[in-house]
């Protein structure tokens, strides 16, 4: 996909994107709720996010000011020498952008989110986005008998002509699209970060090109890992499919975990999550049963796989009606965003939202650096793992996994076992909110 | 932001700026200024040379500098001429600064400039908007504030445009990428209807058009055929010794400039060369153009926009440009303030191979995209230039530029991530190519209409305002002065013939193997190579003397005796050798063997060819050249341990001679003089 940028799409990437090339300063971009508010206010008096952008717009950004300040609507809309940076950088990887406002933006993302994405960033043909099919999602670490479970998952989707919908991570999410690749099916990836990477890795080029693969990201392709994003990327997974499968999640813990807990309860849209049935089962997948989960059936051909998208659910889906304005301010009110913001947002420890979100000027690269190391970490030890897993997960010497191990010991946020030395994240307070889930 | 203007500091700035208190608004110019202060919408300004377009940019600069508004950010490709007017900037009160690849190290020092926000505005190259360091380093300090990008020589935006730049590609997507708030103004000298056109769906957002006339009424226009460059360089001579004033002759090729130049300064006539090659010099050599030390530059186009000397009283051409629109722009630098000027074009015999040659490379084969991107398919990781020329017959310059490219293609099919070239996920569009054929058909046209204008015998000036698309309303001038003769002096012609026999060129060592350093005593003395390769002088004879004749003739002989005595080596050599060949067994040994009777040096063949290899000339790029040598040659014989002369025909990669060298010196020979016939 290569059409030029639309002015809208220009204009919400002025107001809400980073717009990352290298180390530009941090922008002070409108949050979710802050462009909604916006885009509420112009559509009541009947104007779009393009018109902010017109030559002689001054008098707009007056009326918008009691909505967003006119100085910090002004310093966003400057922006537009870095806009055409950024583009051009991501353009080079052939990775696309579009707004929710544009013709090619997934039908599914509005009619069945609140608070979609404003902004998509991809790699690959756009039209896999609206085919729906089976979403797959599980951890990172697991055992080689639940990959090769995701891995089969993907070839029978595949041969059942459906797409399996992921997040492209290493483990459940990758063996599961692989899966469905190797013999010519299609998936998407719904990416929390790296999207800048993952589009010129040789690995994806011949499905990209093959038209199989169609990855996509809600967040700048150059930005980092960050938790909260890991977190509100499950969304997007469930909103693109038709049907979910859980391979495994850990009880009150985790990504995994809570996307399905969220889809369960979805008051908007409602679809089968099914959990895996055969294997060593865990306490996880029992528990979500009791939330509402079914019982993967094993189809063992295409034919029985149909039967999975099948099911006559008893809660009818409410599909919204037709959208009349770009972004529906109906549903993505201030209040429902700011919901989901307390979920996953502002309930991390600022630590966590330094690692990647706002940084301000007493922040060195060095302390940047170490806030991104001690997210991963944590992430990674989410299980006792050893030093050397750790280290060889990071690809850092010994001497920086030892400096970096014992400074978050330090720190309180990471628990040293022994015999055998193992590491593993302290919970308490890490994650918030998640833990009386 | 919307800024309020003011018409009596933009006067002011005027003054201040042209250091006339007088000064007032050409037509258009402060139209133009209002417009981009305003911010009214996307503006383009088409006016000659000369009529202070820099005025437009820098005074708009300045008042939205005073009203708070970030700086500008200047994209030109001729930074380097741009002096004289930042040097008005200045007077101003505007501070600018440049940004390229050769002044690295001051980047930093801009850096905290551009953060304290003493910066008005940042003047840098296409290119630069492709260079990753600066994207990230400088652009992300002053990019969030840019408040007025300025595209200089915006034709080159269109495929339509005279010059083709390459990253003006990048220029044309990122003023498609700009939100229509902001400023942007295009500023060119020439821009046909087509160009216009064009400007207009690229820049886009009711492009408004400022345009003056083109008519130059001081200009005496001329053409003269001359096949040999013999006779050129004769008539060059003659007239420039009679010339009042100075100015500037413009050649095709660098070579050219500087046998140009050595000519006329061995006339006894105050001239330089002036080209990509001269480096840090230009600007003392611009400056003695100025100060009218030098009676001319030699000049390739090199020497372009931007360079303002108003009493240049003479532009004239060894050879024909490509195209009537570069000729315009090179010629009328000449007379802009004087009551008249001469303006020649002289048309060669080469001129058509040149340009056809320029044309011809100036976008990648199929067959050359197709190796890069099978030579990368092969490696996941991605590969740097070196490790394509090991794996492809392609040489490094060609390589680069198709890497060049393709990576600003979009999408583009590669992309470079650190030193290395790695394949992204879309592929070389068949638009790459059709917009490849169609460049190269309109270049060919360009040629056809250049060489119309070559034959005509009067209304020149009326030729180039109608093949430019100027106001066919206004009044066209004609000429001022007498025409010059077109017969060079007989016997200047001969001395110019013995001229370019003369010259010799040196050969230097390489210091490399394709691994390690060789060490100094294994290399060769920087030999000489009596002439270039099918040029006027030896060159033909040469040419002639390896394919058609399969000898070289005694003239040859001669002329080699004579280059010797002239260059002297120390110490001399005391035997002959040469580079043997199993496709030529006797060509260059036969010579080598007259060479040294003449010389009255004994003639040792005791190098041998031990294998038939491709000829050294198919070799595109070093790793492929060395590899292609080594190995094929070895030493038979007791060698004497005394300095040799080593002969070749020609001399291109200086493997052969580097190889070779390297035997001998190991086998225990005196120090390794090498002589070839022609430089590839």
């Amino acid at each position: 996909m290569n059409e030029p940028l639309t002015s809208n799409t220009k204009a919400i990437l002025l107001l809400t994107a980073p717009l990352i090339v290298g180390r530009n300063a941090r922008a002070d971009v409108l949050k979710p709720r802050e462009y909604s508010g916006l885009n509420q206010h112009l559509h009541k008096i009947h104007k779009e996010p393009a018109d902010l952008i017109e030559p002689g717009s001054e008098s707009l950004l007056d009326e918008c000011s009691h909505v967003i300040s006119r100085d910090r609507l002004q310093r966003l809309l400057d922006r537009g020498f870095p806009l055409s940076q950024a583009v051009e950088s991501w353009r080079q990887r052939a990775i696309w952008v579009i707004s929710h406002t544009d013709e090619t933006y997934p039908q599914k993302f509005r009619d069945r989110m609140k608070g979609q994405p404003a902004i998509l960033y991809g790699c690959g043909d756009h039209t896999l986005l609206n085919a729906g099919g089976l979403a797959v999602v599980g951890s990172r670490h697991v055992d080689e008998d639940i990959l090769e479970y995701a891995k089969q998952i993907g070839n029978l989707a595949a041969s059942a002509g459906r797409t399996i919908v992921s997040g492209g991570a290493k483990g459940v999410d990758q063996a599961a699209m692989n899966g469905a690749l190797e013999i010519g099916g299609k998936s998407i990836g719904i990416l929390a970060n790296g999207l800048k990477g993952a589009a010129t890795n040789r690995a994806h080029r011949d499905p990209i090109l093959n038209e199989q693969l169609v990855l996509i990201s809600p967040y700048d392709p150059s930005a980092g890992f960050n938790v909260g994003h890991a977190m509100r990327r499950n969304k997007l997974i469930y909103a693109l499919a038709d049907a979910a499968l859980v391979v495994n999640a850990e009880k009150n813990k985790g990504g995994t975990w809570n996307g399905a807990i969220e889809q369960l309860g979805n008051k908007i849209y409602s679809m089968p999550v099914y959990v895996r049935s055969t294997g060593t089962l865990s306490e996880g997948l029992d528990a979500l049963k009791k939330k509402g989960a079914l019982t993967w059936s094993n189809p063992g051909n295409a034919e029985d796989m149909e039967a999975i998208f099948d099911v006559d659910f008893s809660k009818t889906p409410k599909q919204r009606s037709q959208r009349k304005i770009p972004f529906d301010t109906e549903l993505a009110t201030t209040e429902m965003v700011a919901e989901s913001e307390t979920l996953y947002g502002s309930e991390f420890p600022q630590s966590i939202k330094q690692a990647s979100g706002t940084r301000n000027s007493t922040i060195t690269p060095a302390d940047e650096l170490f806030q991104a190391a001690k997210s991963l970490v944590l992430q990674i030890a989410q299980t006792p793992r050893t030093r050397d897993e750790i280290k060889a997960e990071l690809g850092i010497t010994q001497a920086q996994a030892n400096e970096w191990l014992k400074r978050l010991v330090d720190e309180g946020v990471l628990e040293k076992r022994n015999r055998p030395v193992r590491y593993l994240a302290r919970r308490q307070g890490l994650f918030g909110k998640e833990n009386s889930l | 932001m919307a800024v309020l203007y003011d018409p009596d500091r933009a006067l002011q700035l005027l003054r201040l700026g042209s250091g006339l208190p007088q000064a007032e608004f050409r037509e258009g110019q402060e139209e133009a200024i209002r417009h981009v202060v305003g911010g009214k919408g996307r503006l383009l300004v088409v006016q000659r040379t000369g009529w202070g377009k820099s005025f437009v940019y820098f005074i708009a600069t300045k008042m939205l500098r005073e009203a708070g508004l970030g700086p500008a950010l200047l994209v030109s490709p001729l930074l380097a001429l741009m002096r004289n007017q930042i040097a008005a900037a200045k007077r101003m009160g505007v501070r600018a600064e440049t940004i390229n690849s050769d002044n690295t190290e001051e980047w930093d020092e801009i850096e905290t400039i551009i953060r304290n926000d003493n910066l008005d505005i940042l003047l840098i190259s296409p290119e630069r908007l492709a260079n990753k360091r600066f994207v990230e380093r400088v652009l992300a300090t002053i990019g969030n504030r840019v408040s007025l990008l300025v595209i200089d020589e915006a034709h080159c935006i269109s495929d339509w445009g005279h010059d083709f730049r390459p990253y003006y590609r990048l220029i044309e997507r990122v003023a498609h990428d700009l939100p229509p708030n902001m400023r942007l103004l295009g500023t060119t000298a020439t821009a046909n209807n087509r160009v216009v056109e064009d400007l207009q769906t690229v820049l886009g957002y009711n492009l408004e058009i400022s345009r003056g006339d083109l008519n130059r009424p001081s200009l005496t226009l001329q053409t003269i055929r001359m096949q040999n460059q013999a006779e050129r360089l004769a008539w060059l001579a003659e007239r420039l010794s009679v010339f009042t004033g100075s100015g500037i002759i413009y050649t095709l090729t660098i070579r050219d400039a500087e046998q140009v130049a050595e000519w006329l300064r061995s006339r006894g006539l105050a001239v330089e060369a002036y080209t990509s090659r001269t480096g840090d010099h230009r600007l003392e050599l611009e400056q003695d153009l100025l100060d009218n030390k030098l009676k001319a530059l030699v000049a390739t186009s090199a020497l372009g926009m931007g360079f303002d000397k108003p009493d240049l009283s003479f532009v004239i051409h060894y050879q024909a440009p490509g195209s009537v629109v570069t000729y315009y722009q090179q010629v009328g630098r000449a007379g802009r303030a004087l009551e008249s000027a001469y303006g020649v074009l002289l048309s060669g015999e080469e001129d058509t191979e040149i340009i056809n040659y320029f044309i011809g490379t100036a976008f990648p084969t199929h067959n050359e995209v197709e190796q890069v991107i099978e030579a990368l398919e092969q490696e996941p990781a991605g590969m740097t230039v070196s490790d394509l020329m090991g794996v492809i017959n392609i040489s490094y310059g060609r390589i680069n530029h198709v890497l060049r490219l393709l990576s600003i293609e979009s999408p583009a099919p590669v992309v470079k991530e650190g030193n290395k070239w790695q394949l992204t996920a879309a592929t070389l569009s068949e638009g790459f190519w059709q917009r490849a054929k169609r460049l190269t058909k309109l270049r060919l046209e360009e040629q056809a209409e250049m060489q119309e204008y070559v034959d005509l015998h009067s209304g020149h000036m009326g030729f180039l305002i109608k093949a430019l698309d100027g106001d066919p309303g206004r009044a066209v001038s004609h000429n001022v002065m007498p025409l010059l003769p077109t017969k060079p002096d007989p016997r200047l012609v001969l001395e110019a013939v013995a001229f370019l026999k003369r010259t010799n060129l040196p050969i230097n060592p390489r210091q490399r193997g394709l691994s390690k350093t060789i060490d100094a005593d294994l290399r060769f003395q920087p030999g000489r190579a009596l002439s270039v390769w099918g040029d006027a002088g030896w060159g033909h004879t040469v040419a002639q003397g390896k394919y058609e004749a399969e000898h070289f003739p005694d003239e040859l002989v001669n002329a080699c005796v004579a280059l010797l005595h002239q260059w002297n080596p120390d110490p001399f050599p005391r035997w002959v050798t040469c580079i043997p060949s199993l496709r030529r067994p006797n060509l260059v040994p036969d010579f080598a063997e007259r060479l040294a009777t003449a010389l009255n040096l004994p003639f040792r063949p005791i190098l041998v060819r031990i294998q038939e290899r491709p000829e050294q000339k198919t070799m595109e790029n070093t790793a492929q050249q060395a590899r292609n040598v080594w190995g094929s040659i070895e030493v038979r014989g007791t060698l004497p341990q005394s300095p040799v002369l080593l002969v070749d025909d020609i001399v291109d990669s200086r493997w052969t001679f580097t190889i070779a060298a390297y035997l001998l010196r190991s086998g225990g020979s005196g120090e390794v003089w090498p002589l070839a016939l022609a430089q590839a």
